[in-house]
């Protein structure tokens, strides 16, 4: 005989089983299987027994988790008992907050996307694997990529920044990124100046930007640089300026060739007025929307350049300063790494070894069409694409004169934090530059004190 | 025979595990999500953290830190001051003269009030980034309308004299469909023999409104001012969205630099004291607003 339920009977098996869902929602998650390629059969939730299963995370941006899962799928199918995790997370600051929390949370990700950036924090912290044991065994090809691109994750225990010659491996390069120099020819042609040449110097810039700039009608001559993209290192280095001293003590932003770069970008807007005071260019990038007639940014800014369809532009090798005839092109590279942590550091070295050779690195460019990459015979065929005409001088210029980007160092992100607002305000509000770089100065030397010390300790 | 005072007790004894099975849900969620982690954070503000590597016990260097040798946390917090002062004090005064306005018995009052409400419902991104396009220098609506009485406008969110004003100026606009919405509640509690009274001893608008009115939403008024100043010190979509704390930190907010030193620079220890000093603010304001509330406050 079944005994009837009392309400009391249904309270309690309502709170048991909301209780049971509570502490279920706390559980981790499963794993879920990623989203198969649109040409592949779905593959089973659960992995097969003896298949290894690796956790791979990366910020994606437009197309990226489309073609990275492609590219994930293709190592799937060329590579015996292997099975991945895909986590993909939007490209925001919030990416590595996430990884960061995984980490503290004993749950990182096998292996993921590595930034040049935070590389020395996270080989000094151990958070990522020293993987020059895989490199020698696999004799993976180290020595074909552009040296500076390897150089961003070389790293040897108590230095500052990256780049060690003699350093371990951390990881592994992706792409290798330069700035680039692109102009507006209708502009050019409308205001009856010369396209720049092999032999523009800073000067020769500036008196285009003057015959180009018709600031009544919000058409300018050239975007100046400020903040972050200033701090990469182009102008200053052309300049014969730097950030900071060799041994990464002191910093060098009061020095008068550091203050110069720094001032010719502020004379743009304030002085000549060739340029848009900072934020007045609204939301469009003023360039693609034709306003501005030269500019200077990352090399991933050319996706977006080539929809441009109402004017003509192309790209040119960086104007040289005109006293020291340099014309630095920064560089940085992004690339893959393991976590120490990593349950199974063989299968996931096996899937950087796929990712990072040439092979896998023509199939990256080749999806994701803005990455140039890390050995000179793979971007060699990208920089032979069109659009720009002149795509080439891009690697003529990366050949000729570039370094790796100059906020590489332990906690840089923490020292230009605290300088960097100091100098945005005067670029904001026209406010004297000199007396901020000296401001500056004085601040940056401070950061990297303390920077050192948290390094020591 | 069994002994009825044990069984009473075993009985009450289930009746309680009862109640306690039912509210545990709950009960584990407020304990799991909100107190562990409220005392985990007390204890991370101790401690130098990274994420990276293990907490290193540090004492009081954070709090010491922040308020000595910290560059940004003074600014942060006079930041956070002025907007709350502005947008608590500009919104009371505008939700009361709106309130008051949509109270009268007008032709689509009902209208009015849907209207004034929306950007209440309205997700706060989407109205933040809407009013970025707003305040675009050359595209924007603003400097438009500035145009068209040939007046160059400025440049709204890029100037670190205006981008604060801006944001306060949204602010104040986003947020006046809920006070409108209270002090419409406060103004319809009144009873109308007060102002029967009043108008049969021969007071005027300005007396009744000034006499009558304003008291007796004072309880109201309150609730807005100790809601208003918390809100307004917890503060970081709007900022955060339309200027990202920028130009030169002249929009950073105490909570966005809160998240600036947790995600951005990975000061887990310092953000950690900025939380509880933000806290321990709140809490001493309230309290003072309670105190102050006894000479102002009138409840019928």
């Amino acid at each position: 005989m079944s005994k009837k339920w009392s309400r009391r009977d249904f309270l309690k098996t309502s709170a048991l089983f909301s209780t049971g869902a509570l502490l279920a929602a706390c559980a981790p998650a499963a794993t879920t299987q990623p989203p198969a390629a649109a040409t592949e059969a779905p593959k089973a939730t659960v992995p097969p027994a003896g298949k290894k299963k690796i956790v791979f995370s990366t910020y994606v941006w437009s197309n990226l988790e489309a073609s990275m899962t492609e590219i994930l799928n293709g190592w799937v199918a060329a590579t015996p008992n292997v099975e991945y995790e895909g986590q993909f997370v939007p490209q925001t600051i919030d990416y590595w907050a996430k990884v960061q929390t995984q980490v503290a949370g004993g749950t990182p990700p096998d292996c993921g996307i590595a930034e040049c950036q935070r590389f020395v924090s996270y080989a000094k912290n151990g958070t990522i694997m020293d993987i020059s044991n895989y490199i020698m065994s696999t004799k993976f090809p180290v020595d074909k990529e552009f040296p500076g691109a390897i150089a961003c994750y070389r790293w040897a225990k108590g230095d500052f920044n990256s780049g060690a010659e003699g350093g371990n491996y951390y990881g592994l390069p992706s792409d290798f990124q330069a700035y680039i120099f692109a102009y507006n020819k209708k502009m050019f042609d409308d205001a009856g100046v010369s396209y720049p040449t092999d032999d523009w110097t800073w000067d020769d810039m500036l008196a285009a930007a003057k015959k180009i700039t018709k600031a009544d009608q919000n058409k300018w001559g050239i975007m100046a640089l400020q903040g972050g993209t200033l701090y990469r290192g182009n102008f200053v280095w052309s300049s014969g300026g730097s950030f900071y001293t060799p041994d990464y003590t002191k910093s060098m932003l009061a020095d008068p060739k550091t203050i110069e770069a720094f001032k010719w970008q502020w004379d743009l807007i304030y002085t000549h007025k060739v340029a848009p005071p900072p934020g007045s260019t609204g939301q469009q990038d003023p360039f693609l929307s034709g306003q501005v007639a030269m500019t200077v940014g990352g090399i991933w800014g050319l996706t977006d350049m080539r929809s441009i369809k109402d004017f003509g532009w192309d790209v040119a090798i960086f104007p040289k300063h005109p006293q020291t005839g340099k014309r630095t092109c920064s560089m940085e590279a992004d690339g893959w790494w393991i976590y120490k942590d990593a349950k199974d550091p063989d299968t996931a070295w096996n899937l950087l070894n796929y990712l990072a050779n040439p092979a896998g690195e023509r199939l990256f460019v080749k999806a994701n069409d803005m990455v140039p990459s890390t050995f000179p015979e793979v971007a060699q065929e990208w920089y032979a694409t069109k659009p720009p005409d002149h795509m080439s001088k891009i690697l003529d210029n990366i050949n000729q004169d570039s370094a790796k980007v100059a906020y590489t160092y332990f906690e840089s992100g923490t020292v230009m934090n605290a300088f960097g607002p100091i100098i945005d305000k005067a670029f904001a509000d026209g406010t004297d530059i000199t007396a901020a770089m000296q401001d500056a100065d004085k601040v940056m030397t401070e950061e990297l004190t303390k920077a050192w010390a948290l390094f020591k300790s | 025979m069994p002994d009825k005072k044990a069984s009473l007790t075993g009985m009450r004894r289930r009746e309680e595990l009862t109640a306690w099975l039912f509210i545990s849900p709950i009960v584990l969620g407020i304990l799991i999500f909100q107190f562990y982690p409220t005392l985990f954070s007390f204890y991370i503000s101790f401690n130098q953290w990274n994420l990276l590597s293990p907490p290193k016990w540090i004492g009081l260097n954070n709090y010491v830190e922040l308020f000595t040798i910290d560059r940004f946390f003074k600014n942060t917090m006079i930041n956070t001051a002025t907007y709350a002062l502005a947008t608590v004090f500009a919104g009371l005064a505008l939700g009361l003269i709106f309130a008051v306005l949509l109270n009268q018995d007008i032709r689509g009052k009902y209208l009015y009030r849907a209207i004034y409400f929306v950007p209440v419902i309205a997700p706060t991104v989407a109205v933040a980034l809407l009013w970025q396009v707003l305040y675009d220098p050359n595209f924007g609506v603003f400097n438009g309308l500035l145009r068209m009485v040939g007046i160059h406008g400025p440049n709204w969110l890029g100037n670190t004299t205006w981008a604060m004003r801006s944001i306060i100026f949204e602010a104040i606009w986003a947020g006046l469909g809920f006070t409108i919405l209270i002090f419409l509640a406060g103004l319809q509690g009144i009873s109308q023999e007060y102002y029967e009274a009043a108008e049969i001893d021969g007071a005027n608008a300005l007396q009744k409104f000034f006499f009558i009115t304003m008291p007796l939403l004072s309880p109201t008024t309150f609730f807005l001012l100790v809601t208003g100043v918390i809100g307004s010190f917890q503060v970081f979509d709007i900022p955060f969205v339309m200027t990202g704390g920028g130009p030169a930190n002249s929009t950073q907010m105490v909570v966005m630099y809160l998240y600036n030193n947790a995600f951005v620079i990975q000061k887990m220890g310092l953000a950690a004291a900025v939380a509880f000093i933000v806290f321990v603010v709140i809490i001493i304001l309230t309290f003072l607003n309670f105190r102050i509330s006894k000479r102002w406050v009138f409840y019928e």
